[in-house]
C-alpha cells in the first residue's frame, strides 16, 4: 500500500458538498418514515399518538441510523439516532407549545371587537350575548395594579442590584441566595401572606393597593436579577475612568454606569412586568374582583386581566368561555409587546457595545 | 438600604404566614398537619391535614420535571448544535416568549384544548399497560387525574429549563467540544461524554428552579386535577385523584372558617418551606455551575 493510495480514496470528491450516497440516505430517512406513517394511519383508523410512537418513532429511528451508517460508517448510527430524537422531542413539545399560542389566538380573535376592550362587565352575566360587555374595566385594573407593583419594585429592585454589583456590602452573597429563593416563592403564598397582613388583621379589606403590595415579591427577583447582570456589563474601565478624572463615586455610578446600563434596566423592569402581568392567584385573595371600572386602588375590588379570565372560565357556560379566550389572547398581546419592547431595548444596549 | 428590602420581605412573610398559620399548628399538630390525611369542618375539633396535598404536589412536580427535562435539553440540543443559525434565533425568541406565557393562559388551554386530547392519551395507556399498577384505572372519567395535570404542567416548565440550558450550552467552551471531535469523537459520543457531564450540573440546577415554579403553581393545575383529601394516591397516576397544596388553598379560600383558613396558612408555610428548600438547593447549584457568575 503506497501512501498515494492512501491520500487519494477511490471515491472522494472533495468538492462536492455532501457525499450523494449520504444524500440518498439522508432523502429516504426523511420522506419514508413520515410517509409509511401518514398512510398507516389513514389505512389502520388507530390513534394518531399510537401510530407517532408506535409506528414512525421506530422507523424514524432505524431512517436515522440507517442515514448514519451510510454516511460515517458504524459510529455514525448513534449519531444519526441523536439527531431523531432530539428533532422528534423538540418538534414535539414545539408543536404543544405553539398549540397554545394559536388556541388562544384562533378562539379568542372571535371574541374580540372594540366595545370589548372599553365596556365593563355592568349587568353583564355567564349567559350574556358576547355582543355585550367587555373587559376595559380589567384593562384598566391591571394598568393600575401592574403600574402601582412597578412604582414600588423598580427602586427597590435596582438598588439591590446596585448594592450587590458596586459596593463592596458585606450581606451581598445572603441577599442575592435570598433573591434567588424568592424568585420560586410560589405566587399563592405572596397572596396569603398580603391577605394575613393586611385583610386579616382589618388594616384594609379587598383593595387594589393589596394586590399590587401581593405582586411586589414575586417582580423583586425578575427586576434585581436582569437589572444586575445589566450592570455587570458596564465595563470597569469607564467607571475607573471617571473615578480617575477626580468624580466621587456616587457621581461615577449616576452620570457613567446608570447611564450605560439604562438599557439592561428597562429590559429588567419589563420583564419584570411580563413576570407579574398574568399572575391570578395573588389577586384573587386580595383583591378579588370588580364588575365595573373601580379606579380607587384603595377601597373595593379592582378586576383585571387574569382574574377576570379565571373568574369566567370558572363560571364554564359557553358565552363566558368565549369571554375567557378573549382575555387570553389580550393578556398574550400585552406580554408580546412588553416582550418585543425588552427585546429592542437589550439589542439597542448589545449593539451600542460593540462601537 | 433599599437592598436589605429582599431580606425584609422574606421576613415579613414568614412572620405573618406563622402568626396566622399557629392556632392551625397547635391544634392539629405540626407533624400530623403535614403526614396526616382529612379534611373535615363538619367534626369538632375539625380535621384540618394536608399529607394528600403535599404528596401530590411533589408527585405531579416530579412526574411534569421528568417529562420536561427531556425534552428541554433536546430544544436546547438542536437550538445551539444542530439548527442553522437563522432558524435557532427564532427558536430562541419562540422559546424565550412562551416561557413568558402567564400559567392563567396555560390552565384556560389546558382545560378547553388540551383534555380532551389528553383523555385519550391516557385511555390508550390504561388499555396498553393496564396491568401495570400505576396505570390501573377504575373512575368513570379519565379527565382530571395527576397524569393530566403533570403534562400540562410540563407544558409550561419546558420553556423554563430550556432557555436555562441554552443558556448554558451557547457558554459551554468551544474548545473542549473541537477538542473531543478531533480525538474522533462523533456528534454522539461528544453529546453523551463532553456536553452533558459539562453542563449536567446547570441543568440540575434549572431543572430544580423549574421544579420549585412547578410546585408553587396554582391556576394551571387548579382547573384539570380533582383533589381528594382523606386518602393518599400513592401512584395510580390516571385516576382522577390527586393532591395539590397551591390549588386547596384557592379551592378552600372563598368559603373558610376561621380554622380552615388558619391552616390554608399553614399549608402555605408548608408549600413556602419546601419551595424554599429546592429553590436554595438550585440556586447553590446553579452558581457553582456559572463560576463566571459569582459575585
Amino acid at each position: 500500500m503506497t501512501l498515494e493510495m492512501l491520500a487519494r480514496p477511490q471515491d472522494s470528491r472533495p468538492w462536492t458538498k455532501i457525499d450523494p450516497k449520504l444524500l440518498r440516505a439522508m432523502v429516504i430517512a426523511a420522506v419514508f418514515p413520515t410517509a409509511f406513517s401518514l398512510g398507516f394511519w389513514f389505512l389502520s383508523g388507530l390513534n394518531f399518538i399510537v401510530v407517532l410512537y408506535a409506528v414512525f418513532l421506530p422507523l424514524q429511528l432505524l431512517g436515522g441510523a440507517y442515514a448514519g451508517f451510510t454516511g460515517y460508517g458504524r459510529r455514525g448510527i448513534p449519531d444519526g439516532l441523536l439527531v431523531v430524537v432530539t428533532l422528534f422531542l423538540s418538534a414535539f413539545v414545539l408543536i404543544m407549545l405553539l398549540s397554545v399560542v394559536v388556541a388562544v389566538f384562533v378562539t379568542g380573535f372571535q371574541a374580540l371587537s372594540p366595545h370589548f376592550f372599553y365596556q365593563n362587565n355592568r349587568y353583564v352575566g355567564p349567559t350574556t350575548d358576547l355582543s355585550y360587555g367587555g373587559l376595559g374595566h380589567a384593562l384598566v385594573g391591571t394598568l393600575m395594579i401592574v403600574s402601582f407593583t412597578t412604582a414600588i419594585t423598580v427602586p427597590l429592585g435596582v438598588a439591590t442590584a446596585v448594592y450587590i454589583t458596586e459596593t463592596q456590602g458585606k450581606s451581598r452573597g445572603l441577599i442575592r441566595t435570598l433573591l434567588q429563593a424568592m424568585s420560586g416563592l410560589p405566587s399563592v403564598v405572596a397572596g396569603l401572606f398580603i391577605y394575613a397582613m393586611f385583610i386579616a388583621t382589618g388594616v384594609s379589606s379587598y383593595a387594589g393597593y393589596a394586590g399590587s403590595l401581593a405582586l411586589v415579591p414575586l417582580m423583586l427577583p425578575t427586576v434585581s436579577r436582569v437589572s444586575e447582570e445589566a450592570l455587570r456589563l458596564v465595563p470597569k474601565e469607564l467607571r475607573n475612568g471617571a473615578l480617575a478624572l477626580g468624580a466621587p463615586s456616587w457621581r461615577a455610578f449616576l452620570m457613567v454606569t446608570l447611564p450605560a446600563a439604562k438599557s439592561g434596566i428597562i429590559t429588567a423592569v419589563l420583564l419584570g412586568i411580563a413576570r407579574i402581568i398574568g399572575e391570578t392567584a395573588p389577586l384573587l385573595l386580595t383583591i378579588f374582583t370588580n364588575n365595573v371600572t373601580n379606579l380607587n386602588m384603595f377601597d373595593g375590588g379592582v378586576a383585571s386581566l387574569p382574574t377576570y379570565l379565571f373568574l369566567n372560565l370558572s363560571f364554564g357556560t359557553d358565552g363566558s368561555i368565549a369571554r375567557a379566550w378573549g382575555a387570553a389572547a389580550t393578556i398574550l398581546i400585552v406580554v408580546a409587546i412588553i416582550f418585543s419592547a425588552a427585546r429592542i431595548a437589550s439589542s439597542s444596549k448589545k449593539t451600542g457595545k460593540k462601537k | 438600604m433599599a437592598a436589605y428590602s429582599a431580606i425584609v420581605i422574606i421576613l415579613l412573610i414568614l412572620f405573618f404566614l406563622m402568626q396566622r398559620a399557629w392556632p392551625a399548628f397547635e391544634q392539629q399538630g405540626v407533624l400530623e398537619f403535614v403526614f396526616g390525611v382529612g379534611w373535615d369542618t363538619s367534626v369538632s375539633p375539625p380535621v384540618l391535614r394536608i399529607g394528600p396535598q403535599l404528596y401530590g404536589t411533589l408527585l405531579i412536580a416530579a412526574m411534569a420535571t421528568a417529562i420536561a427535562v427531556p425534552m428541554a435539553i433536546s430544544i436546547a440540543y438542536f437550538i445551539v448544535f444542530i439548527a442553522p443559525k437563522s432558524i435557532s434565533k427564532a427558536a430562541v425568541i419562540l422559546v424565550d416568549f412562551l416561557a413568558a406565557i402567564p400559567s392563567v393562559v396555560i390552565g384556560l388551554w389546558g382545560l378547553i384544548t388540551f383534555v380532551p386530547v389528553a383523555v385519550e392519551w391516557a385511555a390508550i395507556l390504561n388499555q396498553l399497560f393496564g396491568w401495570i399498577p400505576i396505570f390501573a384505572h377504575d373512575a368513570g372519567t379519565f379527565a382530571n387525574s395527576p397524569f393530566i395535570a403533570s403534562l400540562v404542567l410540563a407544558i409550561m416548565i419546558v420553556p423554563i429549563i430550556a432557555s436555562v440550558t441554552r443558556e448554558i450550552f451557547s457558554q459551554m467552551d468551544q474548545e473542549v467540544i473541537r477538542a473531543a471531535q478531533a480525538l474522533g469523537g462523533n456528534a454522539e459520543s461528544t453529546f453523551r461524554k463532553v456536553i452533558l457531564p459539562t453542563s449536567a450540573s446547570g441543568i440540575v440546577g434549572g431543572t430544580l428552579l423549574a421544579l420549585g415554579r412547578a410546585m408553587g403553581e396554582t391556576v394551571a393545575i387548579y382547573f384539570v386535577l380533582n383533589l381528594v383529601y382523606d386518602r393518599f394516591n400513592w401512584g395510580m397516576i390516571l385516576m382522577p385523584e390527586g393532591g395539590n397544596v397551591a390549588s386547596l388553598v384557592l379551592a378552600k379560600f372563598a368559603e373558610a372558617t376561621e380554622a380552615e383558613l388558619s391552616a390554608l396558612m399553614a399549608a402555605g408555610v408548608v408549600l413556602f418551606v419546601v419551595t424554599l428548600i429546592v429553590n436554595a438547593i438550585a440556586s447553590w447549584i446553579v452558581t457553582k455551575a456559572q463560576p463566571w457568575r459569582q459575585v
